[in-house]
């Protein structure tokens, strides 16, 4: 879907329909009803196997890494777990190791139920009591997914199925519309700020910083503040807000961290039912804006490649303009030149047999200056026919008269007689 | 004016049709599943009960014990005597892992457990999934072709009219995508998985496909499975579609 250029100031301010760009989810079903816009270049084969051989090599990459980091972790808990098992074994010499784990699987499966076994099991809220069952949805709608919670009944699974193949599409919609409507309101800040500029400064250089502020903006509303508030409210660290928050705003969404899982037995009820909405609209919001970035990021360069293309065509149509330009002054030059030194010899050839013919006749020199000057005065009546002959065809001409210059050079040019009409002149 | 008065309100109108959606969501779901979950706690507590009585085990002791259980159960590491030896995070698993990063599935029955591992899934993510999302859409865009406008033409020079010649093809490349997508992987997941039913199987295929990614179904984590490694990167392959 083809999207209007949005960083344009002008087209910014016109801009006021939500126009729907991409969503950020990889579509999976596709309308085939959209004729593809032969707008983006389609990539050939060879570029696209080799983007995919990059991203196999990059989830290799990260296999290993992950494998050097986690494991040896991993297998040290193993061993406190195992250690703790055989502690409580000893310590409680009538309990049986096989009904310990026959215990141990039933609380393993009801906990991923979401039921949780510590505790009385009357201070406990239900996991799917209404604002529990709407963080559920939320997070099946916007594709995160945490997991923490599921559904396990079959009418559930089945509702959740058909619930997300109708809900996922909305949400996409809403998330072009919210980002739509940021990235208007971004593109008319840019226009305002570039009118404000006094000095001259490139707009390209305009719209990188004026990103690069939203982007840090955007960061600060909604990366920093909630990690503030989620390591004060539900006490991680830093690390694991910043790693809940970037978890769950790229909907990849594990589910070990989520905000509001604690809060279940807190004490403060209140503070809890406003919390969990609150959660739930910065998730849209951040999605929304993540989104926005993106759009605005793939617009720009689209904008920036086709201005490039475009001042880079101007360029070279300019280039060859004054190419031609030069050229033609060029030729119009050679031709004048060509056409003038042509005359000088045709009048030099005209004096010298008049000359010659009047030598030959008369034996005095008075007469013939006397002649000379009518001759000359006819010669140049003759003149205009001959250039005016000459004028047309400037391309032919100029090789007719370099012809001639090449062949009244050696045979007629002579340097006295040069000088001679030179001085005539 | 106008026209930026009526964008706000259509926004307006789609965010309160979205609320009322999740709304309408949160009461069949809370319907649904409370029944079953009240009748598993009430399961839960009658077996705790019962072991209690049985053992000479305090009720605090089991407290604690059933705590640090059912953290290191969180993260995937379990105490159950047959569990698999295999460790979480061999090659192969890891592989799926960081696959299931760049996709934004994230199921999350295996998590990073070190700070430094959590350090380095945000660094990874960031990169990688903006990446991956350029690689489909680029995939997206080049199979359009040949799976698209190549059949309509062909079915269009064989007499139908475009409109026609449109749903035809669309329904075709409906029922090939539900066949490909979910029967066919949910009838192998229905055999090789011994505790998932073919809706089970259909489920998972459509939480996954939709990168949802809930976790409570996952290929390969039942203990004691053969081919464990292969099985993951066949179902790696098939997410990543």
């Amino acid at each position: 879907m083809a999207t209007p250029d949005l960083l344009d100031p002008k087209s910014a301010a016109h801009n006021c329909k939500p126009r729907l760009s991409f969503s950020i989810q990889p579509v999976v079903l596709y309308t085939p009803e959209d004729e593809c816009e032969t707008r983006t270049t389609v990539m050939r084969w060879k570029t696209v196997s080799a983007i995919f051989f990059m991203v196999v090599l990059y989830l290799i990459i990260g296999a290993t890494v992950f494998r050097a980091l986690e494991q040896p972790y991993e297998s040290s808990q193993k061993l406190a777990i195992l250690a703790e098992k055989l502690d409580f074994l000893a310590m409680h010499a009538c309990v049986n190791s096989s009904e310990l784990e026959d215990l141990v699987k039933q609380v393993v499966s009801a906990v991923r139920a979401g039921v949780n076994p510590t505790g009385n099991a009357f201070n406990q809220t239900s996991l799917w009591d209404i604002s529990s069952s709407f963080f559920f949805a939320g997070t099946v709608i916007t594709t995160i997914g945490f997991g923490n919670i599921s559904p396990h009944t079959e009418g559930g699974r089945i509702f959740c199925i058909i619930y997300a193949l109708l809900g996922i599409p909305l949400f996409g919609f809403l998330l072009a519309g919210v980002g739509d409507q940021l990235g208007t309101i971004f593109g008319k800040g840019i226009a305002k700020v570039e009118k404000m500029i006094v000095w001259k400064v490139s707009q390209t250089k305009i719209r990188v910083i004026s990103t690069l502020i939203f982007i840090l903006f955007g960061c600060l509303i909604f990366v920093a503040l909630p990690v503030i508030i989620f390591k004060h409210i539900e006490g991680w660290s830093t690390l694991e807000s910043i790693y809940f928050v970037v978890i769950t705003l790229t909907t990849i969404g594990f589910g070990d961290f989520v905000a509001g899982e604690k809060a279940g037995g807190s004490d403060n009820p209140e503070f809890l039912n406003y919390y969990k909405p609150v959660v739930w609209f910065w998730i849209l919001v951040g999605l929304a804006y993540f989104a926005a970035v993106l759009s605005m990021i793939g617009d720009w360069f689209r904008v920036i490649s086709k201005k490039t293309k475009e001042e880079v065509g101007e360029f070279r149509a300019h280039a060859a303009e004054w190419t031609a330009n030069v050229s033609a002054e060029f030729k119009e030059t050679r031709r004048r030149l060509s056409v003038d030194i042509h005359d000088k010899f045709q009048r030099a050839a005209s004096i010298k047999r008049r000359l010659s013919s009047e030598l030959g006749i008369n034996q005095e020199m008075t007469p013939g200056k006397r002649s000379l000057s009518t001759t000359l005065c006819e010669d140049r009546e003759a003149y205009p026919n001959l250039t005016l002959s000459l004028s047309p065809a400037t391309g032919s001409l100029a090789r007719n008269g370099s012809l001639y210059l090449n062949g009244l050079s050696p045979d007629y040019a002579d340097r006295r007689e040069c000088t001679f009409i030179e001085s005539l002149n | 004016m106008h026209f930026v008065g009526r964008s706000w309100l259509l926004l307006t109108g789609f965010i309160l049709f979205y609320v009322i959606y999740l709304l309408f969501g949160a009461l069949v779901f809370s319907s649904i599943e409370r029944p079953m979950e009240d009748r598993m706690r009430t399961e839960l507590e009658v077996l705790k009960q019962e072991f209690l009585n049985l053992s000479c085990v305090s009720d605090a002791a089991l407290e604690r014990f059933l705590l640090k259980v059912l953290a290191a159960n969180k993260y995937g590491v379990s105490v159950l005597r047959n569990a698999s030896t295999t460790s979480n995070w061999d090659l192969a698993s890891s592989m799926f892992f960081a696959n299931t990063l760049v996709t934004t599935v994230g199921y999350g029955h295996t998590t990073p457990l070190s700070d430094t591992g959590k350090a380095f899934s945000i660094l990874y993510a960031l990169i990688g999934v903006p990446f991956t999302m350029l690689v489909l859409t680029a995939c997206v865009q080049r199979i359009m072709f040949p799976l698209v406008l190549a059949p309509v033409g062909l079915l269009q020079r064989s007499g139908l009219e475009p409109r026609p010649a449109t749903i035809v093809h669309f329904l075709l490349l409906l029922i090939l995508v539900v066949m490909c997508f979910f029967v066919a992987p949910a009838a192998v997941f229905s055999a090789v998985e011994l505790s998932w039913s073919f809706l089970d199987g259909i489920y998972f295929c459509f939480i996954s496909l939709c990168t949802i990614g809930l976790g409570d179904f996952v290929p390969g984590t039942q203990p004691n499975q053969q081919y464990r490694s292969l099985y993951q990167v066949a179902v790696m392959g098939e997410c990543s579609c």
